[in-house]
């Protein structure tokens, strides 16, 4: 069920195609790369560059059109498609996200919420099985970021993911800034958060940037807002050496989707973020946070 | 307790056309989880009307920022993406802008920004290595004129009754005059791009019709025969010669044999 590629360590940075022709001409240093699908599979130019690309870089492969979470189910055409560009790609990681973005033949572009009870549970854990048995290797779920949640849910966001595991086998990526915006809008403690998932079934991290916006219902407060647009704040980073303490050293992503910077300034977050590993995972680290 | 698929229709329904009917009771967030539900209205809007803006910038300076931001709108609003590859979205939006309010001064609007959309998807094909026209001489005559040819992925033919080719080429190397005047004129012309680059040439109507049978898959015959109708004094084995020699073709195949060569 797996990629035979080997499972890089460290942070390395989504590939975006304004940067494509760069990596491809320069090689420049990060030990992997991370993609959307949906960017290369109406461009054959950008596919042609992404498989020299892949010669020389373990390749995740991150969806954002994969809708788990549709009462109307899997698009298949899509799907299908994925599993195509998997193929050529070989990645060492295919991930998605709990959410869903397609209703009645319409894509909705957009991570929507989901209420958490026994009813979506059934549906996203059997097209989770969908998308695993048609890609023939384990899907990494990603925890979402969340303004939003459904007065109908009968359970935590996190015992949800917990038996969606249990069911299905997939894994999970934990998005770290996803967990701190979260946990902001909602109002819960993010520490507590991570804390919850189960250990052993995280197998990805992922940072990147959010935008607060002053939150119009409470003059004063602050809503964060899942942009991708800009460095990871302090706060994430620091919770992120709480989720390397908890999870172990895990392949980081630094994601960047809008208002796409240099590549270098890429490469410098994702050096951060191997920086505050190390960091965290020193002997004297750990020992501080055992006492 | 509405069903998981009551909840999705009334969100998507929020999201696309704001309506929030029956939705905010059942929601939970901040003070007033109804202005967050429109953050998900803003980013369906926002993220799709940019999509279009940046396949359209061509379009957008014919028509005005304003203009073609607020036909994205409402074009984002009538026609949601159907799949989630969002670089396919948007082939319907020329069309949709050409019967919009505010574009009705520009008649050749349609013609323009359907040739800036195969510009776009000409740009990002892949050239695949051409035929030499030597591998044409063992064919027979008559299994020459029954043979269908497969062009470079990145052609398009155009027809459009305006000489919409020069208002783009205007905007392309910014040349554009203070003022310019635009007379119809039909223009047949062939568009044909990989990689990141792409070209305009204008054809003339027989050998139009001729490429544009053979690359919707008709023979070599019965494109010639199109091309006749269109013009007496046609030429078919120039034409053919100069097609293959251009590099667009890249395969055959025989109606008769299925064959490919």
């Amino acid at each position: 069920m797996s990629s035979n590629r080997w499972v890089p360590i460290g942070a390395g940075v989504g590939l975006r195609l304004p940067h494509i022709a760069e990596v491809a001409a320069t090689r420049p240093s990060v030990p992997w790369l991370e993609i959307h699908p949906e960017n290369f599979l109406a461009n054959p130019h950008a596919t042609e560059l992404l498989l020299e690309v892949r010669r020389d870089y373990p390749i995740s492969v991150h969806t954002v059109g994969v809708s788990v979470g549709s009462v109307g189910g899997i698009d298949h055409v899509h799907l299908q498609r994925v599993r195509t560009l998997v193929d050529m790609v070989d990645p060492v990681f295919v991930s998605g996200h709990l959410a869903w973005s397609t209703h009645d033949g319409e894509y909705l572009n957009d991570l929507l919420p989901l209420p958490y009870d026994e009813e979506t549970l059934r549906l996203v854990a059997a097209h989770i099985d969908e998308v695993q048995d048609s890609l023939g290797r384990p899907y990494l779920l990603e925890n979402p970021s969340s303004y939003l949640g459904f007065d109908t849910s009968t359970m935590s966001e996190l015992d949800f993911l917990r038996e969606v595991v249990r069911r299905t086998g997939c894994r999970l990526l934990c998005d770290v800034s996803n967990v701190y915006l979260s946990a902001h809008n909602m109002g819960y403690d993010p520490y507590w958060y991570i804390d919850g998932l189960p250990i052993g079934a995280v197998g990805e991290l992922h940072l990147g940037g959010f935008t607060p916006e002053e939150d119009e219902a409470e003059p004063g407060a602050q809503i964060l807002i899942d942009t991708h647009a800009g460095r990871i704040a302090e706060p994430v980073w620091e919770l992120y050496a709480r989720a390397v303490r908890r999870f172990g050293a895990k392949p980081t992503l630094i994601e960047w989707d809008n208002d796409i910077p240099s590549f270098a300034v890429l490469l410098a977050e994702a050096r951060r973020a191997d920086e505050i590993a190390g960091r965290a995972l020193a002997p004297e680290s750990r020992c501080a946070v055992a006492s | 307790m509405p069903s998981l698929a009551e909840m999705q229709s009334r969100i998507r329904r929020a999201v696309i056309d704001g309506d929030t009917a029956g939705m905010v009771a059942l929601l939970i967030g901040g003070c007033d989880p109804e202005r967050r539900l429109a953050i998900h209205q803003r980013h369906y809007r926002s993220s799709l009307v940019a999509a279009i803006r940046t396949k359209f910038p061509a379009t957008a300076w014919l028509l005005g920022i304003p203009c073609l931001r607020e036909a994205a709108g409402q074009f984002v609003r009538q026609h949601p993406p159907a799949a989630p590859c969002i670089a396919e979205y948007g082939e319907e939006f020329p069309r949709f802008l050409s019967t919009y309010s505010c574009a009705a001064r520009v008649p050749y609007l349609y013609s323009f920004a359907e040739l800036e959309w195969h510009l776009g998807q000409v740009a990002i094909a892949v050239d695949r290595p051409t035929l030499a026209l030597e591998v044409f001489s063992r064919f027979e005559a008559n299994t020459l004129m029954h043979t269908c040819l497969t062009l470079q992925s990145g052609l398009r033919y155009l027809h459009a009754s305006w000489p919409v080719d020069d208002l783009m080429k205007l905007y392309l190397t910014g040349t554009a005059p203070a003022e310019y005047r635009l007379a119809p004129a039909d223009v047949w012309l062939e568009v044909r791009g990989a990689r990141g680059e792409f070209r305009i040439d204008r054809l003339d109507a027989a050998n139009f019709v001729f490429r544009k049978a053979v690359l919707d898959g008709q023979s070599i015959g019965v494109a010639a025969e199109r091309a006749l109708d269109a013009n007496i004094g046609f030429d078919v084995g120039r034409a053919f010669t100069t097609l293959v020699r251009s590099g667009h073709v890249i395969g055959t195949t025989s109606r008769d044999r299925g064959g490919q060569a």
